[in-house]
Order: structure tokens, then C-alpha cells, then sequence
């Protein structure tokens, strides 16, 4: 790449490309690299707090999570060594994220210079990529650097094929495989490496085409690793279809490809012109394509088998499109774009003239959403941070005492609380005030907003003892309305949901529990508590918490409940089942008399020695429904 | 330069370099965002657009729509602080509301009533689409506290419906006590 003496016009040029890709990158998406943290990402942050020796760190960044996934480069290991090092500080995650993504526009417009033997291409492959909307999350959403991650190492491992196909050299295809091994570090999706190969080298470079198979055994591997440690779903927005919803699927997503994310656009357009627009450019691309394939270029066809294989892993999933997953595939379309570009830029005026106007449109297309989610994007996290920075404050101004949040909209809510950030400073008592869930828009597929929300009569009986302080999250900052809150009368009744292992709610449990142990309260062999009784006959007591299986080592367990002294039908928990719901059905006669004595006895015991106490069950949730 | 950076002593030291900036603990400081401390005084009229009104709206009310109203469910209440004088010359309550077209096609009329400490204010039926303000005097005798709940009920709401999810009474711009 050295300039040759006395051509600074060629220094620049070089400089140039390689540098102007990364350059728009950093100039559309410059929010990300200023945005926080955001939802999942808390949760990936606090995966190191329990580590506390080297086999609690292997556990963690290897052992798979609850969906099979084995991330311990782009998420564990990230995460963790992230947060040890600069704790809440998003900049440095930033940085790496954006290190990796020019790293990605280097080898993609090097590739694509590479595949389609025209050096233009390559470049106008990386900026037809930078301008898709696809590249909002993960430049930034940090816990979607798997996909950034993962794009570095396909590419990478391609590259290798590259070269090894070029020079003939075994190191290279060495390289290739250790790149590829590696990538299953990243995301799952590194899978589909073998096919690209295979269709790289069967279309253009057949000598190769068996050296690419052996890649699949791993793949093969890997597959029935991941479906033997989470198989696959059947039901929910994971379970897949295999069926006519596969194109469906595949259709929407390619207006997100070639259009921007949910064709959606801030600009004021007619609705009829983002589909025409996405159509135009469909056909553009289709005709390239065509006329490749005439001409007997092969690699035309393997940039379209590039996003097939990319997006065929998520194909199967109608029910949970996500516009990040055209990340990956759609780079096969960029270069097939930017051979376009620099094919009619050698050709006529005409032709020339038609390319732009098509690379002119999709950029219209992109450009509008990608400065419109980055701005989205980037408000969510410094709401985010408004509420967990400020509640860090607050844990600081008020130690020891909870924190209840009013005034938490949908957006506030999902960003932050499920995912627990408030630990991460400290803060491990911080609820939703009561009425709060009316205000918070249903995602039953990422969890309930009432299971964070502390009663009113809890509240109210916190606020008298001075456990609790009361902060309105709806401005740009946190604001004290304790003594306004306090001051408001209230309808106070018994709570019809009664979670055992919040502090505040210690005063409805009778003096046979055990303290708190982290997330949950044992009891012994009785235990009883109080809370608000059914408002409607048919309502049932249900009872979710969980047991040793020490204690069901000798055979079932017989669980007998009695509200207000009359038994109910008892219920038998067995072995396997150490975490449980059972339900109780309430008699007609409780309805509406306010509240109700809550007696639980379990027909066995056991031990765990050396605490001399007695333990049976612990909860846990009562929840009357 | 080359040769400094890959002699095998600096790359020693570079390692060891490594390993220290590695094992360095980091300080545990955690950044805080200054909050608000200096508590807000009950209002005695609360805009319901206004996301700092939602304290004194204890229930029945939803989200803030286009920065200015909400939606409410059949039965609403509100906390609001009476005015000046108000426990010797009593109140007026004002309250600023719209009834949606949606609601009268499909109910025809709706009336809205209010209680204030267990007493009844009379009702008012509405049975055009539009503007209005229900207004009621309140007794001095119902404005001893710092805070009054006042409980409003609609005599009809619109169920939910794939539309809208949610049980729809009327539009609610504004909710105040006012000084006689």
C-alpha cells in the first residue's frame, strides 16, 4: 500500500478508501458511540457479581445460558471484563464496538474488491453497508456487539479463504479455520461459515471446493451441541415454523434489507413511495444479478447466497423479527451493490446515470432512519441512565432505606427494570409504585411489570416506619415527592400478590419464617401470612416458590393450605419438581372480605446441617387470580 | 522501531505491562446523577398532561397523550390540595373534559358524577361530543385536610376492543380547586 514517490493524488486515494467508510460510519452513527446502557445490557453487566472464584468465571462464560447460546467473547467475557474494568462507563465498550465495525468496513470493502476483481466495488460495498438502517443496534446497543463481533470473524475467516485460494499457502487456510473455530465464541450464527465457503468455492473456485467440508462436521456439531443443552422451542416467540411463514418472513425481511427497518421512514413521504422505492431497487439489484450470471460470473450469485445463508438461520422465527438480523446478511447484498455501482460507472452515461440514482434512492431510504433510530437509541439509555444514576444518588442521600419509582412510563420500564440495573450501584430494594403497571405497555414475552411493584399498603406502611423514599422518574431527573406521596390518601388494602422475599412486605408474614436468603424466604413445616382476598368467585390462591431436592428425595411432599382456618384441597409436589406453582382453589365465601389468613404446612421437613433450622419450602410469590 | 517493539525483552515488558494494567483493581466508584431533592407542594389544579401531575392522579387515569390530556377508565380519582381559604369559603371544582365522537355513537350520553369525602356532587349527562367543565361547589366542611381525594364515575365507558385495550371513559385536559 505504499504510495509510489511523487503520487500524494494515489496516497490519498488509498488513505481514502480505507479510511471514508469508518469516517461516515462515525458521522451517522456518532450517538452510539455517545449512548449508555439500555435493558439487556444490565443484565450482562451484572453476570460477574457472582463470580467469586476461577470455576465460577469458567461457569459463566462457558457454560450455555438458559437458550443454549455460548457467547463468552462478544457477551460474558465482554460484559465482565468490561464492567471490572470501567464499571458503568459505556465509552471504552463504545470504542471496541466501533473498532470492530471498521475493522468489518476494511475486510468487507477488501473482499469485495477481492471476489468481484474491481477495487471500486469494495468500497461502495462498505458504504451501502454503513447506510442500512441494520447497523443502529449494534453500533449502538451494546448487548448486540455479538452481531459486530461475529461479522469480524466471518469475514475474517473468509478473508483467509481468500488468500489461501490466491496464494496457495496452508497457513492461510489455517488461519481460516481458526478464525472459524473461534467465531462460535461470538454467535451462534458462525454456523453458516462452511456454507459460505462452500458456495464461494463452488461457484468460483471449485480446486477448493472439498477443502471447505470438513468446516461443516463442526458446524454439525455445534448444531447438535446447542439442541442437545436447549431444545428447540415449541411454543412462545422462539418456537420455530417451519412452514409458508419461512417466505413470509424472508419477504419482510428483505424490505428491511434493501428498504429502511419496519419500511419505516421519518420523512413525510406518501405510503405508497417506500414500497415502490424498495421495489425499484429490488429490481436494480435483480438485474445486475441477471446480467452477471449471463456473463458467467459466478461470484454474482454467491453474494445472493451470502444473505440467504445469513438470514436462513432466523427464518424460521415469524414470531420474533428483530431488526438487527439483517446485519450479517446483508452484506452480501452490499457488495453485490457495489459491483453494480462500479460496473456502471466503466459502463455508459445511462447506465452510470440509472446506478446512482438507485444507490441515490436507497441511500434516501437509509440515511432518515439510521439518523432517526441512533437519536432513538441513544434517548432510551440516557433515560436509563437518568434512572439508575439517579437512583445511586438517592441509595447515597437515603442508605438502607428502598426505592419507590412513580411516574416509570413503558419505555423507562422496559429499558431498566427487568434486567435489574439498580445492583449494579448498589441499590438492590427499588419498586414501581402501585398504579404503575396501568401506565406500562404489556410484553408478557420478557416478563410482568407487576412482579416490581410494591403494594400501596406496603408502601404506605414503609413510608410510616421511614424505610422508604419516594422519587417521580418522569423528568430529567430524579425528583424527592416523598412527603407529597406521603401525604396523598390512599385506598390501602391487603395486596392480592404477596412476594415472600421482599423486605417491605416482612410485616404480612407471620414470625415462623426464616430471614431473607438472597431472592427468596424458607419456611419451616407451617408458616402463615395475611393478604387481600378475592374480589371475584372462581379465583384461586396460587403459590410459586420452589424446594431442596433433599426433601423430596424420600418420595412426594403433601402441601396443605387453610385461609381463614377452612383447608383447602391439599396438593403433592414430587420429585423433578423442586420449582413449582400450585393452585389453590378459594372458596365463594371469600370474596370480598378484604383480606385473608393464610396458613401453608408441608407434611415433611428437612435438614441442612450444620444450621440447626428446619426447612420445607421457600417462596416466592402468593398471588390471588 | 520495529525491532524495539519485537525484541524479545520489550515484548517482556510489554507483557508484564499487560498483566499489571490487568491485575489493577479498579476503584469502585459509581457515578451519581443529582436528583431533585427539595419535594414538590401538592397542587390544587393538576394538568394531566403534565408527567409531574402524576402523583396527585391516583388512579383511573392513563398515559399522557400528545403531550396534553389522557385517556381515563370509568372511575378516576385525583388528590388535589384546596385553596387558600378554602376550609371557610369552600371551592369550586373545575373539571376540563372532552367527550370523544367515538364515545357518544356508540353510548349516546354519559354522565359523570364526583364524590368528595363520602358526599355526592350532582351528576351531569352529556349527549353531544364536545368540550366541557363539569364544575361543582365544594362545602368548606370537605376542605379541612391538606389533601382531598376527589373520586369521579362514569355512568358508561367504552369496554376494550381490539382497538384499544383499554376500558375508555373520557378525554381529561384539567382537574383544579379553585378559591371562591
Amino acid at each position: 500500500m505504499n504510495a509510489a514517490p511523487g503520487a500524494p493524488g494515489r496516497t490519498l486515494r488509498i488513505a481514502a478508501y480505507w479510511i471514508l467508510p469508518s469516517l461516515v460510519c462515525l458521522v451517522l452513527y456518532w450517538r452510539g458511540l455517545r449512548a449508555w446502557f439500555r435493558a439487556d445490557d444490565f443484565a450482562w453487566l451484572g453476570a460477574g457479581l457472582d463470580v467469586r472464584n476461577f470455576g465460577d468465571l469458567l461457569r459463566i462464560l462457558f457454560v450455555p445460558a438458559a437458550q443454549g447460546t455460548i457467547r463468552p467473547w462478544s457477551e460474558t467475557g465482554f460484559f465482565m471484563a468490561g464492567y471490572k474494568l470501567f464499571g458503568l462507563t459505556a465509552v471504552p465498550f463504545r470504542v471496541v464496538i466501533f473498532a470492530t465495525q471498521f475493522i468489518n468496513l476494511a475486510l468487507v470493502a477488501s473482499i469485495g474488491a477481492r471476489i468481484t476483481g474491481m477495487r471500486a466495488a469494495g468500497f461502495w460495498a462498505a458504504l451501502l453497508w454503513v447506510v442500512n438502517g441494520s447497523l443502529v443496534e449494534p453500533l449502538g446497543w451494546v448487548c448486540t456487539y455479538n452481531q459486530v463481533m461475529c461479522g469480524c470473524f466471518l469475514l475474517l475467516a473468509f478473508h483467509f479463504l481468500l488468500r489461501h485460494i490466491e496464494t496457495g499457502r496452508g497457513r492461510y487456510y489455517a488461519y481460516q479455520w481458526i478464525t472459524f473455530l473461534l467465531g462460535f465464541g461470538a454467535l451462534e450464527t458462525n454456523l453458516i461459515y462452511p456454507a459460505l465457503a462452500a458456495a464461494y468455492t463452488f461457484l468460483c473456485a471449485r480446486k477448493y471446493f472439498r477443502r471447505t467440508l470438513p468446516l461443516f462436521g463442526v458446524s454439525a456439531i455445534y448444531v447438535a451441541a446447542h439442541l442437545a443443552v436447549s431444545p428447540a422451542q415449541k411454543g412462545g416467540v422462539y418456537a420455530m415454523h417451519f412452514d409458508g411463514s419461512i417466505l413470509r418472513t424472508l419477504a419482510t425481511y428483505w424490505t428491511w434489507s434493501v428498504g429502511p427497518t419496519y419500511v419505516y421512514t421519518p420523512l413525510q413521504l406518501p405510503d405508497w413511495m417506500l414500497p415502490v422505492s424498495i421495489g425499484i431497487v429490488t429490481l436494480g439489484l435483480a438485474a445486475f444479478l441477471a446480467a452477471k450470471l449471463r456473463q458467467g460470473y459466478g461470484v454474482a450469485l454467491f453474494c445472493l447466497l451470502w444473505y440467504l445463508a445469513a438470514i436462513a438461520p432466523v427464518l424460521p422465527l415469524p414470531d420474533h423479527m428483530t431488526e438487527y438480523y439483517v446485519f450479517l446478511p446483508v452484506i452480501g447484498l452490499c457488495w453485490l451493490g457495489g459491483w453494480g455501482l462500479a460496473a456502471a460507472w466503466c459502463a455508459g452515461t445511462a447506465t452510470r446515470a440509472a446506478a446512482v440514482a438507485l444507490a441515490a434512492l436507497y441511500g434516501l431510504m437509509g440515511v432518515p432512519e439510521v439518523i432517526a433510530g441512533t437519536k432513538w437509541n441513544y434517548q432510551l439509555t440516557v433515560r436509563a441512565r437518568t434512572a439508575v444514576e439517579g437512583v445511586a444518588r438517592a441509595h447515597e442521600l437515603n442508605p438502607g432505606k428502598a426505592i419507590l419509582l412513580d411516574g416509570v412510563d413503558t419505555d423507562l420500564f422496559w429499558n431498566s427494570f427487568p434486567y435489574q440495573p439498580f445492583i449494579l450501584v448498589g441499590a438492590d430494594q427499588v419498586y414501581l409504585a402501585a398504579g404503575s403497571q396501568q401506565r406500562i405497555a404489556a410484553h408478557p414475552e420478557i416478563g410482568d411489570s407487576v412482579r416490581f411493584v410494591l403494594p400501596m399498603d406496603a408502601a404506605a406502611q414503609a413510608l410510616e416506619r421511614g424505610e422508604l423514599v419516594v422519587y417521580d422518574a418522569s423528568g430529567p431527573r430524579l425528583r424527592n415527592i416523598t412527603a407529597l406521596y406521603a401525604a396523598i390518601p390512599r385506598e390501602t388494602k391487603l395486596p392480592e400478590r404477596l412476594d415472600a422475599s421482599v423486605p417491605l412486605n416482612a410485616y404480612l408474614l407471620g414470625p415462623e419464617w426464616h430471614q431473607i436468603d438472597e431472592d427468596h424466604r424458607w419456611m419451616p413445616q407451617r408458616a402463615t401470612l395475611r393478604m387481600g382476598a378475592p374480589k371475584r368467585p372462581g379465583e384461586k390462591l396460587y403459590l410459586g416458590g420452589g424446594t431442596s431436592s433433599e426433601l423430596l428425595q424420600k418420595g412426594p411432599v403433601m402441601v396443605s393450605v387453610a385461609v381463614n382456618g377452612m383447608a383447602l384441597p391439599p396438593a403433592t409436589i414430587r420429585r423433578g419438581e423442586e420449582s413449582f406453582e400450585l393452585s389453590f382453589p378459594l372458596p365463594d365465601a371469600m370474596v370480598g372480605k378484604g383480606e385473608m389468613n393464610v396458613a401453608v404446612e408441608v407434611s415433611r421437613t428437612f435438614h441442612a446441617a450444620p444450621d440447626p433450622r428446619e426447612f420445607s419450602l421457600h417462596f416466592g410469590v402468593f398471588e390471588v387470580r | 522501531m520495529t525491532h524495539l517493539l519485537w525484541d524479545r525483552r520489550a515484548a517482556g515488558l510489554w507483557l508484564i505491562a499487560a498483566l499489571a494494567l490487568a491485575a489493577c483493581k479498579r476503584k469502585e466508584t459509581i457515578k451519581v446523577q443529582q436528583t431533585d431533592e427539595e419535594g414538590p407542594r401538592m397542587a390544587s389544579t393538576v394538568h394531566t398532561g403534565d408527567p409531574k401531575s402524576d402523583t396527585q392522579l391516583v388512579s383511573g387515569f392513563y398515559g399522557i397523550e400528545q403531550n396534553s390530556w389522557r385517556w381515563t377508565a370509568q372511575r378516576f380519582s385525583v388528590v388535589l390540595r384546596p385553596p387558600a381559604g378554602g376550609a371557610q369559603r369552600g371551592a369550586t371544582l373545575n373539571l376540563q373534559l372532552t367527550v370523544p365522537d367515538p364515545t357518544i355513537a356508540r353510548l349516546k350520553t354519559v354522565a359523570i358524577s364526583a364524590n368528595v369525602g363520602g358526599t355526592m356532587l350532582p351528576p351531569e349527562t352529556y349527549t353531544q361530543p364536545g368540550q366541557y367543565t363539569y364544575t361543582r361547589d365544594i362545602a368548606p366542611n370537605l376542605l379541612g385536610s391538606e389533601a382531598v381525594r376527589i373520586d369521579f364515575q362514569l355512568d358508561k365507558s367504552l369496554p376494550p376492543s381490539s382497538a384499544d385495550a383499554r376500558e375508555l371513559g373520557v378525554i381529561v385536559g384539567s382537574v383544579g380547586l379553585d378559591a371562591k
